[in-house]
């Protein structure tokens, strides 16, 4: 590798502009090539403190004792620093665990990433036809439902081996929104569970193939209302439903002005510059007609259109397999959008025109950096700079072996680029509602009684989380892109911040309520009585002997929840204050002979849950820098 | 008439006016408002409230309120009886059929006949399921109509819409755009609403500028001025922030104080961490003030106290409205935000929160109706009509209406043509306002014409007002909708000039629309 980089001050343009330069150089395969070079622990931990450290070679470090950061300066010059391994485990991961944390400490980001993406999936579909089979049997009258789709999200994310396909899946999943709020997904449980099924699988692939996937599932015809859409009748004067057209050009693909390739809009004399008009949503929109029910009389049968069923015979998988086309439905009158003509059709050919508007669409010269970008924000940093999104759109438009949009190695691109390393006041993002809550049982590992994780629903931004995986309110996603939140200094500072727009007075006390009973009482939903035994209890608890046997020592305790749950710089002030508060939570002495035993386990059981509460609600953890 | 607020009113719009005056030179705006003294602005005029009735997704205007002439009428029957699923509603006095599909036509009946004052030489008619509403405007004429409102730069032909020199609202029949443009002026990104800004020049009369700007549905760039930041309440009211009521965490009163101490400060340079401790700040001081402020909303003023245990809002029969599509009893929590909206009114009228003016923000989605148009929007607006009787009926008790404005809004109005069981993005829309201090029983703007479609392509050359797929192009702009409103708030007219930039380009004789009292 390289020398070490060396800066002296570690402000935002000088690390941009040697970062830039050292993508000309050294680099070269990391800041965009996708190639196999590591960032090794050196020049991120230059990144980390803004001064070359020199990297003893002596064992790794373990064990949570030090406070967070301290390890920076352990490691080996192949491995990853402790700090390091959990920043970029909070970026590709539902959060560290201790295991995958010193795994990566041995290992290599690149190699962590290709053995991430060899490892196979895990049907969700598969999870939820198992439960929905359990239920039944249990009891004939009912089925499985939208919880048995969290259980199998959550069971990945807490506890699934192919972390990074997860994760991406979940961001893919707020690119590509379906909600179940709207009762024709919410309905449709199985078919939701394969919806994410099919980002896991179609989201490693090329984004054309991706999005392909995406315009044919049922789930999101019956979203976005193209499934049985029917072209023009110029008699009575129907006209096609525009919905999915103008979705897919402003949200899947293509966005609403023009780009350039490093994200920034293109200006023309000062002013952005549209990227459709209504004439070409309405041109889109013949596209999306004829599409509908995967069915055994397709297509011939109009009865399978409209209704997916022909002489009450239906495909039982026809909320997941992808849509048919049934061209007496499909319009032939010439199709204009974009710049492109599909002229006028006799017979009517659907997969043609639907060829032509989603090769239109992966072509335009706007998905490469607003895909990019909003992967980017997901994952990594909600401000990345045009150097980061122009490297990362480089890669969608070729990965080095000539193929255009393809998602594993942009994935790559985005973990790997420098500014994916580097920590000032403008990087980082917000954790969303979810990934707070998968970190912290990551961190501190839960069993489950059941074993079927059963976190439920997490809608109520009072109570819970205001966020459900595939429940936001609309095909906008929980929140846009580009939001600034008003009068605030991120607002002042010309950040955007995401995250920020579900972050109120009401679920920033939501949040500390919700993780308050979290501790004490365990998460999800309750259960009764599990194989027999009277339970009683929330489905999922931690063992924290290790956290008790530390409570006797409140600065102990601290460093090690703050340890597990943090990284950076020490957090000197944060751990004051959490280890005076832990502090005044009296531990009784323990009587001779041991009467007290409950209540000395008390006080300690309550200094532990004050540690990892006043660790959750702080805006050190509240945020992902 | 409110003459007897008269002079105070005038009183404060020469302050308010002077203090926009300087609003204009580069003095920072919040030294202008320490310059207004809060206590001639409490003078002006008493309590007074704005409630924002936001519909997202774009409500099909065209299918809530309904010029029922015959030319209108018939173009609305051809246009919209379209296969499968007809949306085209049926004329007054049509007698529902049980046995039709639920939330169809047929199972409505037929639409309800209202009584404009100046009917324009038309006649009018609200969807079947808002017959409270139907009782608000022509009996207790508390209820005015707002035909054809949407995002305006200036006044607009159809002509001039499709010269591209002449200037439009950015990111027309988008969501996002234009849900950002009715709230904020301009598409998203655009960050201050005109309900922040409204209170950004009266918050001086507040002591507690906290309780300025509320929400009770979530984010609201409406509600965000310059200085004035909204404070998003739960329809439960305010949550402490992890403690007991006596400020304990795990039975720890000094965890508990370390607990908010930790979760509202920041120690590091990040905006981020600034701002997360600002909301939890914000969060904790509101809730202490609202913990004594607010009457439970088990009293009688807003709910209805169970005969025993703890009160359960769902449960609250005040707060249920006859779902249409089942037949059943439902929770309607459209009721329920506004139930937490007149607790903060009443809070305010009493003083107990030391506000004089305030902006509040409610919601509700599921407007997108490009399918399932009939039950989708019987539901809504049948959720709609109970939730606006059940305000006016609260607000009464309280004898507040005079002092409450509610108005609606929405993303858009909808298509006039039909794809099948329902209706694309559009642009202008038919709006209601409500209140004591409405000119209710009447419609304000130039109802406009609908007409048939060209068989060959996608226009409505009819009309001089419907666009590509019958569309409107909006009669009257969210600026000058947001002027009379912020006129009645007491905004002087150079501050209304300042807060919305396109009022200038309208003539003066309309840049007030006249609904409400002076």
């Amino acid at each position: 590798m390289q020398k070490q980089l060396t800066v002296q001050t570690p402000g935002q343009t000088q690390w941009a502009t040697r970062l830039a330069l050292a993508c000309t150089t050294a680099l070269l395969a990391a800041c965009g090539g996708g190639g196999g070079s590591d960032l090794n622990t050196t020049q991120a931990a230059d990144a980390a403190g803004g001064t070359a450290r020199a990297l003893a070679a002596t064992p790794l470090a373990s064990g949570d004792g030090g406070p967070p950061g301290a390890s920076d300066q352990v490691g080996v010059a192949r491995g990853v620093s402790r700090d390091n391994a959990i920043r970029f485990l909070t970026q590709a991961s539902f959060g560290p665990t201790e295991a995958e944390r010193d795994s990566l400490m041995r290992s290599s980001y690149s190699a962590w990433i290709t053995r991430q993406l060899a490892l196979p999936a895990t049907s969700h579909r598969a999870w939820w036809e198992a439960r929905d089979a359990a239920i039944r049997a249990a009891d004939p009258n009912t089925m499985a439902g939208q919880d048995q789709v969290f259980e199998s999200f959550w069971k990945q994310a807490l506890t699934g081996e192919d972390q990074l396909r997860q994760r991406v899946v979940f961001a893919l999943s707020q690119l590509f929104v379906i909600s179940a709020l709207d009762g024709n997904v919410g309905n449709q449980p199985r078919a939701m569970a394969a919806w994410l099924d099919m980002l896991g699988d179609k989201g490693f692939t090329t984004y054309r193939q991706l999005l392909e996937a995406v315009s044919l599932h049922p789930m999101m015809g019956l979203y976005l209302s193209h499934l049985r859409n029917q072209k023009a009748d110029l008699i009575t004067g129907r006209v096609p439903d525009e919905n999915y057209a103008r979705e897919v050009i402003q949200l899947l693909s293509i966005g609403v002005v023009k780009l350039n390739l490093d994200g920034t809009p293109m200006l023309v004399n000062g002013n952005t510059v549209d990227t459709y008009t209504p004439a070409d949503i309405s041109g889109m929109a013949q596209v999306f007609t004829g599409f509908s029910w995967a069915c055994p009389a397709a297509p011939a049968s109009n009865n399978c259109f409209t209704n997916g069923s022909s002489s009450s015979i239906s495909d039982p998988d026809r909320h997941f397999k992808p849509m048919v086309a049934y061209p007496q439905f499909h319009s032939t009158t010439a199709k204009t959008f974009l710049g492109v003509t599909i002229p006028a059709q006799n017979p009517a050919n659907p997969a043609a025109s639907l060829k032509v508007a989603l090769d239109t669409l992966d072509a335009h010269p706007n998905t490469a950096p607003f895909i990019s970008r909003q992967l980017i924000q997901r994952l990594v940093t909600s401000n990345p700079s045009p150097d980061y999104v122009r490297a990362v759109a480089n890669v969608f438009v070729n990965s080095g072996r000539g193929v255009r949009g393809d998602l594993k190695e942009v994935v790559r691109a985005i973990l790997l680029h420098p500014e994916a390393r580097l920590r000032n006041d403008t990087a980082g993002k917000l954790r969303e509602p979810v990934l707070r809550l998968s970190a912290f049982m990551r961190a501190f590992p839960h069993t489950s009684d059941t074993g079927f994780f059963r976190v439920g629903n997490t809608d109520n931004p009072a109570t819970s989380l205001g966020q459900t995986p595939l429940r936001s309110p609309s095909v906008f996603n929980f929140y846009r892109p580009g939001y600034v939140a008003p009068g605030t200094q991120t607002a002042a500072a010309s950040l955007v911040a995401p995250e920020m727009q579900l972050l109120n007075e009401s679920s920033v006390s939501g949040w500390v309520n919700f993780m308050r009973d979290n501790l004490s009482s365990g998460v999800g939903q309750s259960n009764g009585t599990v194989n027999g035994v009277v339970l009683n209890r929330r489905d999922m608890r931690r063992d924290d002997s290790v956290q008790m046997a530390l409570a006797a020592d409140s600065g102990a305790l601290t460093s090690h929840v703050m340890g597990r749950l943090l990284y950076g710089p020490p957090h000197i002030a944060l751990s004051t204050e959490i280890t005076t508060a832990v502090g005044k939570i009296i531990i009784p002495a323990l009587n001779v002979g041991g009467g007290n035993q409950a209540q000395v386990d008390a006080a300690k059981r309550n200094r532990v849950n004050a540690a990892l509460l006043l660790t959750l609600a702080s805006p050190e953890y509240l945020a992902q820098k | 008439m409110h003459i007897i607020n008269n002079a105070a009113r005038r009183l404060f719009l020469r302050q308010a006016g002077a203090m926009s005056a300087l609003v204009g030179s580069a003095t920072p705006l919040a030294l202008n408002l320490a310059a207004l003294s809060t206590a001639s602005a409490q003078t002006a005029g008493g309590y007074k409230a704005l409630v924002c009735l936001f519909f997202f997704g774009g409500n099909d205007s065209f299918h809530m309120v309904l010029p029922t002439d015959a030319a209108s009428w018939g173009a609305y029957t051809t246009t919209r009886n379209q296969a499968p699923d007809p949306i085209s509603l049926l004329p007054v006095g049509t007698a529902p059929n049980p046995a039709a599909a639920a939330g169809s036509p047929a199972r409505l009946g037929g639409v309800l006949p209202i009584a404009p004052a100046n009917p324009q030489g038309r006649a009018f008619a609200l969807h079947p399921l808002m017959g409270g509403l139907q009782g608000l405007f022509n009996t207790d004429r508390r209820l005015a109509i707002l035909p054809n409102v949407g995002p305006l730069i200036l006044p607009t032909t159809k002509l001039q819409y499709g010269q591209s020199s002449h200037p439009k609202p950015k990111q027309l029949f988008s969501h996002n755009d234009q849900q950002n443009t009715w709230q904020a002026l301009g598409p998203e990104g655009t960050t201050r609403g005109w309900g922040g800004r409204l209170g950004d020049l009266l918050a001086a009369g507040n002591s507690q500028p906290v309780f300025t700007a509320i929400s009770a549905a979530g984010n609201a760039v409406f509600l965000s001025g310059d200085t004035v930041k909204q404070y998003q309440v739960s329809s439960n009211g305010a949550i402490p922030l992890g403690v007991d009521s006596a400020g304990r965490v795990f039975g720890n009163a000094d965890v508990g104080a370390a607990l908010q101490r930790l979760a509202s400060s920041s120690r590091s340079s990040h905006p981020f961490d600034a701002d997360t401790a600002a909301v939890a700040r914000r969060s904790i001081d509101a809730e202490q003030l609202l913990r004594t402020a607010l009457r439970a909303a088990s009293d009688p003023a807003f709910g209805t106290a169970p005969a025993t245990g703890n009160y359960i809002a769902n449960n609250d029969p005040k707060l249920r409205y006859n779902n249409p599509i089942t037949g059943l009893s439902a929770f309607n929590p459209l009721a329920q935000q506004f139930q937490v909206v007149a607790r903060m009114v009443d809070a305010g009228l009493r003083g107990a929160t030391g506000t004089q003016r305030q902006v509040f923000f409610v919601s509700m989605g599921g407007f997108d109706t490009h399918d399932g148009q009939n039950t989708g929007l019987s539901d809504l607006y049948a959720r709609i009509n109970q939730a606006m009787l059940y305000f006016d009926a609260t607000l009464g008790a309280l004898n507040a209406r005079n002092q409450v404005t509610t108005f609606t809004a929405s993303d858009f109005g909808r298509t006039f043509t039909s794809n099948g069981d329902g209706t694309d993005h559009g642009w202008g829309s038919h709006h209601m306002v409500m209140g004591g201090a409405v000119n209710g029983g009447d419609l304000y703007g130039r109802f406009p014409i609908l007409s048939l479609k060209n068989p060959n392509n996608s226009n409505f050359d009819g009309s001089p007002d419907q666009l590509s797929n019958g569309s409107l192009l909006p009669g009257t702009a969210v600026d000058q909708l947001g002027a009379t409103l912020g006129r009645w708030f007491g905004a002087s007219d150079t501050a209304l000039a300042g807060i919305f930039p396109n009022l200038a380009n309208f003539n003066p004789a309309v840049r007030n629309l006249g609904f409400l009292q002076a």
